[in-house]
């Protein structure tokens, strides 16, 4: 009993300390949003009072409205066809597997290999031809079927009972009937790690988008913190806080659906 | 709860994929949007026809233009360059009220990505009117991509009222490419208050050999433990400035790398590891740092392009305690002075221009013919490479932070004196591999042998 | 016998309609990929055997890119530092979110959420703040180097970004900083897969925590840990980010990837995009190679 217990300690120990190394950056990003530049290039470490002007002149300078309201119309729509296309394969890779389907899942997952910057020219002519540069569609497109999603959803589509799909069967639901109301919600755990990592990815996605988008309008989150570090005189101040706002949204999603696929909740389908 | 959860995901996902599906519609939405920013652009000029009805400015490009008459321009840095290029607007539209100019903020590194990947696949039509380009990658993209750029040479801007050194770097087989811009010319800024307590003034730096700047900087790191000078370790900035300032190059005229036998060269990278050897330089590891040297007051002053200027004076309680002179020079070497250039940029015209008159008119009439522009944006910093704007009154001013100093008018002098420097295409190759061998000699390899490591690295890269 | 080829038959058709179904579900995304990935890759390849600058390509010496990689010391620098970070970054970071995902899935844990969503904090930090904070806190007057000097550890301050070993080390840190709570995120999705009563039974038996860790825990998590090594071989192999931001491939090029030699090779030299390409094929054979490697190893149906 009472080892169970010092192991106990030692694992809020172990936790708080990771917990504490992995905020660190974060609250320093706080902290500097809220200081002077000349203040955060001296190593502030404590809250300032500048938070205000840093504000004013963040959507002074840039348009930070346009800028999340882009970011969000990208990262969901990408985020939601992502996730309808990729598990329905993931799926069919799985529950209907045979050799040539897990043949061409192995070539598939070839498609993750290649360096970006390698495909990154021939898409773009692919995108000019088709009249298509400068359109959402041209900057979600590539990114929508990832190998690595659909892997995703077959490896976890594994621990999916088949019984519960001959049982289905024999009530009479047929094959997408089954994967909608039964696989969707017993994989909800996958479906919320999923989305969260794909947000994050399309989020944070910038060189594509930068080199398919051309005007002003289209600016988007990680594009406007690019063009806050150019220039000869950098406000870190200014910086610190359009970092912050660009983290926020991944953040808040990892919050909100965490529990879903790492609280307790085994047992859902019986 | 989490049925709900899930039918509001399944929900979104299905008019995700329908709204993906319709291909037209989404892009139909963009064509509005643009179609919204034309409508209030055209409002600008509306109003702006309104209010500069008299002015009638009706010249060659207005004819030639037929209706259009915005330009797009694609630059970074909204405290200095859009803030200069939204200023030129202005100036123009004051003749032409018709006129109205786009700036779209970019970083350098995705100007160089978007034009790298447009001309590569041949379709130029995402490229705006003007670019805003770093000199040192002038040579290299027009070389690249000639197609992608207008010829400049007869376009009616007077390039003989540019210092040599700064049209240099956009002339390709003597045509010109770029209207110079922004000044890079090399100053060496110190705090007057540590050479004090070191018992010297700015004067017994002024006019100096690099000799004397390593003994006075010893003096000087002696008596308050402050360094003269900081840098970014693996940036080449330092050597280039060094370099240049003896006239000397990476490459020799047919475009060699011509590192071997260059004995400006091995001078200055021997000073550089004196320098660092001695204390008297310090490195840093990346920007951040090397500003916060200044800012936190840890060295003594620094050696840079002018543009440091404007970092200099984020720290507003320094003020007064700053002074501004030329860089040393190198003692034995034929053509040396003390003068430089780093950083610094130009425009240019892309092919994609569609109103080819109008871009060279709007150019020629402002950044190379008005000096009036160039007194409205000394504010933000922006110092002229035109020589005739160094006579104006505004550039004679003294400013505060460095003493009451007229910096601008000595700036501008000095860029008059700077010796041209041979980029050649591949400088960033160049500057690199010359990086990394300082780099490897600071860490005690011997030059010669870093020397010819480093022009086989370029050869290799220039096959 | 017909009795028994009568229902024979009928399985054989649902068989079949099954088949046709499954090929059906991954029909869109397959096609997705072989157009935004496959059909850019040929291209590339394509591309990877022609020479000459900018847009003058030519087919000389359809092997030249290939032979040149082997004689380019920055490229074989680049090589050399690449699997130092993937030997040794990915085996560590890996081992760490499993152990802490297995502690975050232990039900009598508090806190979970506040430690849960603090361990993913440093993969949704942008990536700038990030770089920045990396170099200030290990500078000469950073805030390592003050611990190290306050405890006695070392007399001055030392740059460590500005030496190779070092330099090295810290990228391979920040790494794992960087990644492992993303990866925790699997294994923490993959845990609810287990059903919680296999524990409790366990804990009944009288196992310790260390032997249901890796009699329970790991082997049940194996999907996913294919997955993530994967994920996580492939993700190193065309680091880019880290070299960049962080060291910007230097001391003297000890950091630098191949990624961000290649990206050199594009955007900021005169761009040899038949070379560059060439080069990321090389890359794409090597992922290949581990990734099989890995499938074989890890991935068997039971």
């Amino acid at each position: 009993m009472t080892k169970t217990k010092r192991l106990n300690v030692f694992m809020y120990i172990f936790l708080t300390i990771v917990s504490l190394i992995s905020v660190f950056p974060l609250y320093w990003m706080l902290i500097s949003a809220t200081n002077k530049s000349v203040d955060v290039s001296r190593g502030a470490m404590l809250p300032g009072t500048a938070l205000i002007d840093n504000w004013k002149a963040l959507i002074s300078q840039s348009s930070v409205g346009l800028a999340m309201v882009n970011s969000f119309k990208y990262a969901i729509i990408l985020t939601a066809c992502a996730l309808v296309i990729c598990s329905l394969a993931g799926y069919g890779f799985e529950i209907y597997h045979d050799k040539g389907k897990d043949a061409v899942m192995s070539v598939l997952l070839l498609g993750m290999m290649v360096p970006f910057v390698a495909t990154m020219i021939p898409l773009f002519r692919m995108f000019s031809a088709a009249k298509l540069l400068n359109t959402t569609i041209a900057v979600i497109f590539p990114t929508i079927s990832t190998p690595f999603l659909i892997m995703m959803f077959r490896q976890s589509a594994r621990s999916f009972p088949h019984d519960i799909i001959e049982a289905a069967r024999i009530d009479g639901l047929n094959e997408i009937q089954i994967f909608f109301r039964m696989f969707i919600p017993t994989m909800r755990s996958t479906y919320a790690a999923a989305m969260t990592i794909t947000f994050m990815n399309a989020w944070n996605n910038y060189l594509w988008p930068k080199v398919i988008l051309q005007d002003d309008v289209s600016i988007t989150m990680p594009m406007l913190v690019a063009n806050l570090t150019e220039g000869y005189v950098t406000d870190y101040g200014v910086l610190m806080l359009a970092v912050l706002l660009c983290s926020l949204p991944t953040v808040i999603i990892f919050f909100l659906l965490q529990k879903s696929f790492a609280e307790g909740i085994t047992g859902a389908v019986k | 709860m989490k049925r709900k959860i899930l039918s509001a995901l399944l929900c979104v996902a299905m008019t995700a994929t329908m709204l993906a599906g319709c291909g037209g519609e989404a892009k139909d939405s963009t064509d509005d949007k643009q179609e919204t920013t034309d409508d209030t652009a055209g409002d600008d000029a509306a109003t702006d026809d309104a209010a500069g009805d008299d002015a009638a400015g009706d010249d060659a490009a207005d004819d030639s233009a037929g209706g259009d008459q915005k330009l797009t321009v694609w630059c970074w840095d909204p405290a200095f360059n859009i803030f200069s290029m939204e200023e030129a607007g202005k100036v123009y539209q004051a003749d032409h009220p018709e006129f109205s100019v786009e700036v779209v903020e970019t970083p350098w590194d995705d100007i160089q990505t978007k034009l790298t990947t447009a001309a590569t696949s041949g379709d130029l039509s995402t490229m705006p009117d003007i670019i805003l380009m770093q000199d040192n990658a002038f040579q290299k993209n027009v070389i690249s991509y000639p197609e992608a750029f207008v010829d400049l040479t007869d376009s009616g801007v007077d390039f003989s009222q540019f210092s040599e050194a700064k049209t240099a770097y956009s002339v390709v087989e003597g045509k010109n490419y770029g209207v110079p811009f922004d000044n890079g010319a090399v100053i060496a800024a110190y705090r007057t208050d540590v050479l004090e307590q070191a018992g010297m003034k700015v004067d017994d730096f002024t006019d100096i050999t690099w000799d004397e700047y390593l003994e006075k900087g010893k003096t000087v790191l002696e008596k308050t433990g402050k360094p003269l000078l900081s840098c970014q370790a693996g940036e080449s900035d330092v050597i280039m400035m060094m370099l240049q300032s003896c006239g000397a190059s990476l490459f020799d005229d047919d475009g060699n790398p011509a590192l071997v036998g260059n004995d400006a060269l091995k001078k200055v990278m021997e000073t550089y590891a004196a320098l660092k050897e001695a204390g008297v330089l310090v490195e840093v590891n990346d920007w951040d740092q090397y500003i916060s040297t200044m800012t936190t007051e840890t060295v003594a002053g620094t050696i840079n392009g002018c543009w440091i200027m404007a970092s200099i004076k984020t720290a507003e309680d320094q003020s007064g305690k700053w002074a501004i002179t030329n860089m040393p020079k190198f003692k034995d070497l034929e053509n040396a002075t003390n003068f430089s250039n780093n950083g610094g940029s130009s425009w240019a015209i892309t092919a994609n221009c569609q109103n080819v008159d109008l871009a060279k008119d709007f150019l020629a009439s402002t950044f190379a013919g008005s000096v009036e522009l160039y007194e409205n944006i000394i504010s933000c910093g922006a110092l002229a490479t035109y020589l005739p704007a160094g006579d104006s009154d505004v550039y004679a001013q003294g400013d505060e932070f460095f003493g009451g100093d007229a910096v601008s008018a000595k700036i501008v002098e000095f860029a008059g004196k700077t010796p041209s420097n041979n980029t050649g295409v591949y400088y960033y190759e160049a500057r690199d591999a010359v990086a990394t061998a300082m780099q490897n000699i600071v860490g005690g390899a011997s030059v010669d042998d870093e020397l010819q490591l480093a022009q086989e690295t370029i050869e290799s890269q220039m096959q | 016998m017909s009795q028994v080829k009568e229902p024979k038959k009928r399985k054989m058709s649902l068989e079949r309609r099954h088949n046709l179904t499954g090929w059906a579900f991954l029909t869109p995304a397959t096609l997705m990929i072989a157009v935004m990935s496959f059909w850019p890759m040929i291209q590339a390849f394509i591309l990877s055997l022609q020479t000459g600058k900018a847009n003058n390509l030519s087919f000389g010496d359809p092997l030249a890119n290939y032979v040149r990689m082997f004689r380019d010391n920055v490229f074989m620098t680049s090589l050399g530092n690449t699997f130092l970070y993937l030997i040794i970054q990915v085996p560590i970071m890996l081992v760490l979110a499993l152990i802490l995902a297995s502690m975050l899935n232990n039900k009598d844990l508090r806190c979970k959420g506040l430690f849960r969503t603090a361990i993913f904090l440093p993969c949704a930090t942008s990536l700038v703040s990030y770089a920045i904070i990396f170099r200030s806190l290990f500078g000469v007057d950073g805030f390592i180097n003050t611990m190290l000097i306050k405890f006695g550890i070392l007399n001055t301050g030392y740059n460590f970004l500005g030496h190779a070993t070092s330099a090295k080390i810290i990228i391979i840190i920040a790494l794992i900083w960087r990644w492992t709570g993303y990866n925790m995120v699997f294994y923490l999705s993959g845990l609810q897969n287990i059903e919680y009563s296999v524990y409790e039974a366990a804990k009944i038996d009288g196992a310790s925590p260390m032997q249901t860790f890796f009699k329970i825990t790991v082997p049940l998590l194996k999907p996913t840990i294919l997955l993530t090594a994967i994920m996580s071989t492939n993700g190193t192999l065309q680091l880019f980010d880290e070299s960049v931001n962080l060291t910007k491939g230097g001391p003297a090029n000890a950091t630098i990837t191949m990624s961000h030699y290649i990206y050199n090779i594009s955007f900021k030299y005169v761009p040899t995009f038949g070379y560059a390409a060439a080069m990321s094929f090389l890359i794409f054979i090597l992922v290949a190679i581990l990734a099989f490697v890995q499938m074989k190893v890890g991935d068997k149906r039971d």
